[in-house]
C-alpha cells in the first residue's frame, strides 16, 4: 500500500521521501481525487520514480494520474543531465502522442446543418482504425530517414501545410537530436506506410465549437472567440514509435544492470542520460517525436482538404490555421531553474503537457506575452480545454501540466456498461455526431469511462499551473 | 466477450483466456494444460483483440522460430512477433501449432506454425489496435489447479 499523502495546499499533496526515495512525490489533486488515489498503485509508482538517480526536486503527478508501465500516466520527472537517467518507460509506447488544435473562420451557425456531410468526409479522407495506412504513397526508407530528421517541416516542404504551422508547433515540430541510425529495421518497416493516419484507441479527430472563453487576453492572442469552429487532432507516432519503445526497453533492461542502477521496479529500466545507451535512445526517441509531428501535420492537411471539399469553400474563406501542437508523451532536454540555479534537465512527460509560461524563448513570439497554449483533450461527450502555461508551472512542475481526463473505467468494464446501449445514438441526441471504424472502440471510449475533464482542468487552474483560456465543445468526432 | 472466458475453438476444448480489470490497457490471464497450449491460447488472445476471428479462414501458413532466456520472455517475444507480422503483413492466424523446447538450461526455444489469412477489409472486421505486448506483470507459471497460466498486458 502506498504511504499517506500530506496536504501542502488546496490542490497539492506530498508523498514524503521515505526509504530509498531521493526526493518526495508531489501530486496535484483536489481532496476527492486525492482520496480516490489513497489505495491506488499509481501512488506507489510516483514513489518508485523518486528512487531513480539524478531526479530533481520531486516526482510529480498531475490530477489525471493513473497506473502505467513503470512510470504512472500523468507523471513528470526531471533528471540532471550529468547524474540523471533517461527511461523509455517514462515516455511510453506512443512517443509524442499529442494534440493539435486548428482554428477556422467558420462560426457554429455556418455548419450546423452540414455537420453530417463534414464528418462523413473527414471519416473518408483521414485514415483511422486498426492498422490504418495509405494516407500518402508508401515512403522509401530514404524518404522516411529524411522525415525522421526534419519532422513537421518534411510535410510542409512537400506542400502539406505552411511554414507558419511550424512556428505554432512545440519545438517547431522537430527535435534536433534525431539519429536515424539508432532506429531498428523493424521500426522503419512499421513506419513506411502510416504517415497521415490517426490509429485507434483514444485517438481522434474532432470538430468543435468554442463554447466559453475564460481569459479574453489569452484567447485573443491564440485567435479564439466564442462560437468559432475549431478542430482537434489527437494521435502520435503510430507503429514506428511503439517499435522504438519496444526496442529500447530491452536495451535499457541490460543497461540498468550494467550501470548498477538499483530499480524498485524493473519497468523503470533506464540508463544515464550521458551514456551510449541513453544517447541512442534519445536519438531514436527524437526520430519518433519527429514522426509524430509530421503525422499530425499530414492529418491537418487531409483535414483541410476534406473541409474544403465538403463545404465547397476556397482556402482563404476557411482560413484553417494551426493554433498550437503539443506533445504529451516525451522526454526532452530543457533548461530549468532548480535549487536556485539554472540546470539542463532531461524532463520526462508521460501523459503530461508542456506548459511554458510567459517570456520563455520556446513560446512563439505571438504567444510569448501570455504563455504557450496548453491543449487538454476531454472525452468525446464532454469538452476539451485550451489553457495557458504559467510562471507557476516554471517554478513548480518543470513547465508541465495535465494531459487529459484520464480513464476511470477499464475497457472491459466500459464494454459491459455499454452493452445494450447505442453510444453513437446517445451522443447524437446531445448534438455530437460520431463516426468510428468499430463499435467496440466507441463503447470502450464512451464518456463514462473517463474522469471528469472539467475537474482535472480545474485542479491545475486553481493551482495556477495552467489557467483555463477556453472550453471547446465537440460537434463531430472521428474515432479509430 | 467480457465476462465469459474465451475459447480458441468455439466447439469446445479448454478455456483460453479472460480479460482482467485494468484502467487503461488490456490485462489478461491465459490458461493452458501444457506450455504449447498456453502459448497457443495467448496467441488466440492477441488475435481475438485485433480482429473478429469468425470471419477468417486458413489460407496461408507462417512460421515463427525464436529463442529466449525463459518462458515469459519467450511468450512475450512470440506475441510481439505475431503483432509485428499483423502490422506489417496484415496476417491474422486462427489456428496455431506450437512446439516448446526447454531441454537446454536457461534457454527456451519456440516454433510456432500459424494458420490464417491476410486481412481483406471488405470481408474482415478489425477491432482494437494493440500498440505493444508489454513486460508489465508478465508472468508464466504453473497453475495451482494444474496446467499453466500466464498474465499479459497489451498496451492499447
Amino acid at each position: 500500500m502506498a504511504p499517506a499523502l500530506e496536504q501542502l495546499s488546496e490542490c497539492l499533496w506530498e508523498l514524503p521521501a521515505t526509504g530509498g526515495m531521493r526526493v518526495p512525490g508531489r501530486i496535484y489533486a483536489d481532496a476527492g481525487l486525492a482520496e480516490a488515489l489513497r489505495d491506488d498503485q499509481s501512488l506507489t509508482q510516483v514513489a518508485n520514480v523518486a528512487h531513480l538517480p539524478g531526479i530533481l526536486c520531486a516526482s510529480l503527478a498531475m490530477p489525471d494520474i493513473h497506473f502505467g508501465y513503470g512510470f504512472p500516466i500523468g507523471g513528470v520527472a526531471a533528471f540532471s543531465v550529468e547524474e540523471g537517467v533517461i527511461s523509455p518507460g517514462g515516455v511510453g509506447y506512443d512517443i509524442n502522442c499529442g494534440c493539435r488544435l486548428l482554428a477556422t473562420d467558420l462560426q457554429e451557425g455556418d455548419i450546423r446543418e452540414r455537420m453530417r456531410g463534414i464528418v462523413d468526409q473527414l471519416f473518408r479522407d483521414v485514415p483511422s482504425g486498426v492498422g490504418a495506412s495509405g494516407a500518402i504513397a508508401k515512403l522509401s526508407r530514404k524518404e522516411l530517414e529524411q522525415l525522421l530528421v526534419q519532422g513537421a517541416a518534411w510535410a510542409v516542404k512537400r506542400g502539406y501545410g505552411s511554414p507558419d504551422d511550424l512556428d505554432h508547433t512545440e519545438d517547431g515540430g522537430v527535435l534536433p537530436g534525431a539519429d536515424p541510425a539508432a532506429v531498428s529495421d523493424r521500426a522503419y518497416t512499421r513506419g513506411l506506410d502510416q504517415v497521415g493516419t490517426l490509429g485507434s484507441g483514444n485517438h481522434f479527430l474532432e470538430v468543435q465549437a468554442v463554447d466559453q472563453v475564460f481569459d479574453r487576453e489569452a484567447a485573443d492572442a491564440y485567435g479564439l472567440r466564442e462560437g468559432q469552429i475549431t478542430l482537434m487532432v489527437h494521435c502520435g507516432s503510430r507503429g514506428f514509435g511503439y517499435q522504438v519503445c519496444e526496442d529500447y526497453l530491452a536495451v535499457m533492461a541490460e543497461a540498468s544492470r550494467r550501470y548498477g542502477i538499483e530499480l524498485p521496479d524493473r519497468q523503470l529500466a533506464c540508463a544515464p542520460v550521458s551514456s551510449e545507451e541513453g544517447r541512442r535512445y534519445l536519438g531514436a526517441m527524437d526520430c519518433a517525436a519527429n514522426y509524430a509531428w509530421a503525422n499530425r501535420q499530414m492529418i491537418m492537411h487531409l483535414t483541410e482538404q476534406a473541409l474544403l471539399r465538403s463545404l465547397r469553400l476556397q482556402p482563404r474563406d476557411l482560413n484553417l490555421r494551426l493554433v498550437y501542437d503539443v506533445a504529451h508523451n516525451i522526454a526532452k532536454l530543457e533548461t530549468h531553474r532548480s535549487g536556485g540555479s539554472t540546470v539542463l534537465a532531461c524532463v520526462h512527460r508521460k501523459g503530461a503537457t508542456r506548459a511554458f509560461g510567459p517570456g520563455r524563448a520556446e513560446v512563439p513570439p505571438d504567444y510569448r506575452a501570455v504563455g504557450q497554449p496548453v491543449l487538454i483533450p476531454g472525452d468525446m461527450g464532454t469538452a476539451s480545454f485550451v489553457c495557458k502555461g504559467s510562471e507557476a508551472a516554471m517554478d513548480q512542475t518543470f513547465g508541465s501540466t495535465c494531459h487529459g481526463a484520464g480513464r476511470v473505467m477499464s475497457r472491459s468494464q466500459a464494454l459491459k456498461r455499454a452493452r445494450g446501449r447505442m453510444i453513437d445514438r446517445e451522443l447524437e441526441s446531445v448534438g455530437i455526431l460520431v463516426r468510428s471504424q468499430g463499435r467496440k472502440t466507441l463503447a470502450e471510449e464512451m464518456p463514462d469511462a473517463y474522469k471528469d475533464v472539467e475537474r482535472v482542468v480545474a485542479v491545475m487552474d486553481t493551482a495556477g499551473i495552467s489557467p483555463r483560456v477556453a472550453r471547446l465543445r465537440p460537434l463531430g468526432v472521428i474515432k479509430g | 466477450m467480457v465476462e465469459e472466458p474465451r475459447r480458441w475453438d468455439p466447439a469446445g476444448r479448454e478455456e483460453a483466456y479472460q480479460d482482467l480489470d485494468h484502467p487503461a490497457d488490456v490485462f489478461l490471464e491465459v490458461w493452458g494444460g501444457d506450455l504449447p497450449s498456453l502459448f497457443e491460447n495467448a496467441l488466440f488472445a492477441l488475435y481475438d483483440h485485433l480482429a473478429e476471428l469468425e470471419t477468417f479462414d486458413v489460407e496461408r501458413e507462417e512460421e515463427i522460430r525464436l529463442h529466449a532466456k525463459d518462458y515469459s520472455e519467450a511468450l512475450r517475444a512470440l506475441l510481439a512477433e505475431a503483432l509485428y507480422r499483423f502490422e506489417t503483413e496484415c496476417f491474422v492466424a486462427i489456428r496455431a501449432e506450437i512446439a516448446v523446447d526447454d531441454a537446454a538450461v536457461d534457454q527456451v526455444g519456440v516454433t510456432a506454425r500459424l494458420k490464417g489469412e491476410v486481412v481483406d477489409k471488405t470481408r474482415h472486421r478489425l477491432l482494437t489496435e494493440v500498440k505493444a505486448v508489454t513486460y508489465h506483470q508478465l508472468a508464466v507459471e504453473r497453475a495451482p489447479e494444474g496446467g499453466w497460466k500466464a498474465t499479459l498486458l497489451f498496451d492499447v
